[in-house]
């Protein structure tokens, strides 16, 4: 085996500092993943739900130890800061250090796991046989039973992606940009098919898992929690309906448990990159995270959201709302016979509400104050239903009489920045004014980041 | 008719015990209330009765929830029970008088539209809410002795709905959680079973040695704290709006 220069003299805070530095773009949670309880032999349990440990100064939650192994890289991505024409302190852990690091942070309850990413060390496969050494150590050594996100390096050896998988919950291959060109353009060195290539294995692996867990109760799970990936949002001149697209296609086709999309922070100042002035692009992150809500728990296709003639998401109006107001000849829904599926769809009706109101309605029939108490945002919802077969108020159905309605109730944005009307989003319109949001619907809201 | 309150001890065993009471009264359900400890304006026309709490009583009101509203509904009641509210005990009362009414009382959390379980679903929400903000929160320091010390300020009682947690995720280690506010503590000694004591069988001052690692690690996590957050995407507000300053002031990276 090759060796590869470790620095003596650098001392484990400054390698924690860089190498977190260099992978703070990565975004990664622990929800959506699996629920596994200690076998009292170790350490460690994972909760489905995910667990978010602290937040960092920008409000995304901290859940993993989110660390690259080493920040050396053999590539020369035009967005990434660890691109190898970049002059940066390079550096790297030992996977002895990765361990203790993660012990240590985990028993004092920091964290909930491990995030390992990596540049790529000489080459693909002695990347990936690094990562593969720390997660042996981990898992076996120190028997720990927490969650590990884990990054398939992109043309490593597929036995190593497939003993890696044995070992860790969540396997990540990021897509990067939506297109082909625009990789091209921005990542000379990295192919969409050399990309997409693991993406299938690990999809063919749990595949495969699954039926093994059928017949063989204990037989070893391989990513179990699913795989993600990440899009870079606004690097590139793609539209939003492209990158729907794309996204419906990984969860369709390659069977995503998460896509997330990242608002592109320009660390090079690269001529092949955009100059944003007004900062990274973080409303039309929000506008794709909510349509991806969508696209995953309500039932919607992208198709329905955009298309060729209208590729961007509305700014004012959130996708759901953008949505009911070009189908307005659907609406009013009486909410006491309405199908629930058709109740999803209602603006100020999330997936909470709606099975309360499933629920509830078996006990009679209820009316706008109960609506209310189930969680329904009636300000957006009142144009849209009816409660025995009457609107809450005489209010007309027409389009730009509720958009200007919508429109006065101001929408709350997690990243207002003057803070005046600030207050959080939830994808699950679940902030009522009885009833406040779960703490899992709130950070899962929140850029998707949880 | 007169309006009769029975005065229960606020304790699990308290207000089961006053469920038990009210329904051995075989009175209208609507004219009978149960309230937590003395009340200090005292209403005309109504009479007011003490229950001392009786474990034997309130065995048999857990097992009624138990079997004819269902486990769910149980441990919703619970979590209800946990928080400082001081209606909860009426709350539980009525939502119990509610779901034995119905035909399938395991079906009572989904009526929502009753004000009584309505209240008790808000309250059982808002303990789960910090039970899982806590999961997270909380920080274990390491004492010279290798004991994990977490202390913890809670809005509600919740210390015993954390410690099955933090006793399957760390089995092999001693550990202690001390709710400050009750003077509670949990205390989990390595591969056996948790168990609760109150502070005047645990000294906390005993709890003053840290581990010579544990500033290093406090360092170190501090640092990372630092290190992960995106400056072009710095968001105070929304950072105290997921992380409440209240949970802050107990957290090493926030020191």
């Amino acid at each position: 085996m090759m060796h590869y220069k470790v620095m003596e003299d650098m001392s484990i805070m400054e390698k924690l500092g860089i190498l977190t530095d260099a992978a703070k773009y990565d975004v990664a949670c622990t929800s959506s993943g699996v629920d596994r309880r200690g076998d009292g032999k170790g350490i460690g349990n994972t909760a489905a739900g995910g667990i978010c440990h602290s937040f960092s100064a920008d409000g995304r939650c901290i859940s993993l130890l989110k660390i690259l192994f080493t920040n050396e890289c053999i590539y020369d991505c035009k967005y990434c800061i660890n691109r190898r024409s970049n002059d940066v302190v390079r550096t790297s852990f030992t996977p002895d250090e990765v361990c203790e690091l993660t012990m240590s942070f985990y028993k004092r309850n920091y964290i909930e796991g491990l995030f390992l990413s990596s540049g790529i060390l000489y080459n693909p496969d002695f990347t990936m046989e690094l990562i593969y050494q720390t997660l042996y150590k981990l898992r076996r050594e120190h028997r720990f039973q927490g969650y590990i996100h884990v990054k398939a390096i992109p043309g490593a050896d597929p036995l190593l992606i497939q003993k890696a998988g044995f070992l860790a919950d969540r396997m990540s291959v990021n897509l990067e940009l939506p297109t082909a060109e625009g990789l091209s353009r921005l990542a000379p060195n990295k192919h969409r098919k050399n990309i997409l290539a693991p993406m299938r294995q690990i999809q063919n692996g749990i595949k495969s898992n699954k039926n093994e867990i059928v017949l063989y109760k204990n037989a070893p799970r391989f990513v179990s929690a699913g795989q993600s990936t990440q899009l870079i949002v606004g690097a590139t001149p793609e539209n939003d309906y492209q990158l729907m697209t794309v996204a419906e296609n990984l969860y369709e086709k390659f069977e995503l448990k998460r896509v997330f999309y990242s608002a592109f922070v320009n660390v090079n100042e690269d001529k092949e990159l955009p100059a944003l002035p007004g900062g990274p692009p973080l409303l039309r992150e929000h506008r794709l995270y909510q349509a991806d809500w969508l696209l995953r728990f309500y039932g919607f296709k992208a198709g329905e959201l955009l298309s060729e003639e209208k590729p961007n998401f509305n700014i004012l109006l959130d996708p759901k709302a953008d949505w009911a107001l070009r189908h307005l000849e659907l609406f009013p829904v009486e909410v006491n016979r309405a199908d629930y599926q058709v109740l999803l769809r209602i603006p100020g009706i999330g997936v909470k509400s709606a099975q309360r109101i499933v629920t509830a309605r078996r006990n009679g029939f209820l009316g706008f104050d109960d609506l209310k108490k189930l969680g329904v945002v009636l300000k957006r919802a009142l144009y849209f239903i009816t409660c025995n077969g009457k609107m809450m108020y005489n209010t007309k159905i027409e389009e730009d009489y509720i958009t200007r309605n919508l429109l006065s109730v101001k929408e709350k944005l997690p990243f207002d920045k003057d803070g005046i009307t600030y207050k959080q989003l939830s994808l699950f319109d679940d902030m009522s004014f009885s009833m406040q949001p779960d703490v899992t619907d709130t950070h899962k809201a929140v850029l998707g980041q949880l | 008719m007169e309006e009769k309150y029975l005065v229960c001890e606020d304790s699990l065993e308290g207000i089961f015990t006053g469920i038990y009471e009210a329904y051995s009264l075989k009175e209208d359900h609507n004219h009978l209330h149960i309230q937590i400890g003395e009340e200090e304006n005292l209403r005309l026309f109504a009479s007011y009765t003490g229950i001392i709490p009786d474990s034997g009583k309130a065995v048999k009101v857990s097992r009624t929830i138990n079997k004819e509203l269902g486990e769910e509904t149980y441990m919703c009641i619970c979590r209800a029970l946990a928080s400082e509210d001081r209606d909860k005990g009426e709350a539980v009362y009525k939502t119990v008088v509610c779901g034995l009414h119905m035909k399938n009382g395991r079906q009572v959390m989904g009526n929502l539209a009753n004000p009584y379980v309505h209240k008790v679903f808000e309250l059982s929400r808002s303990t789960n809410n910090e039970v899982l903000h806590l999961k997270g929160f909380l920080r274990f320091q390491e004492l010279e002795s290798g004991i994990l010390f977490a202390k913890i300020g809670p809005k509600n009682n919740i210390v015993t709905f954390l410690a099955p947690h933090f006793a399957d995720r760390l089995p092999l280690l001693n550990f202690i959680i001390y709710d400050e506010i009750r003077g509670l503590f949990v205390v989990h000694p390595a591969s056996k079973q948790w168990y609760l004591v109150t502070n005047t069988d645990l000294d906390p001052n005993i709890i003053q040695n840290y581990s010579e690692e544990e500033t290093k690690y406090q360092e170190l996590f501090k640092y990372f704290c630092h290190k992960i957050a995106i400056k072009e995407r710095k968001n105070l507000k929304l950072q105290r709006n997921m992380l409440p300053l209240r949970f802050q002031e107990y957290m090493v990276e926030f020191w």
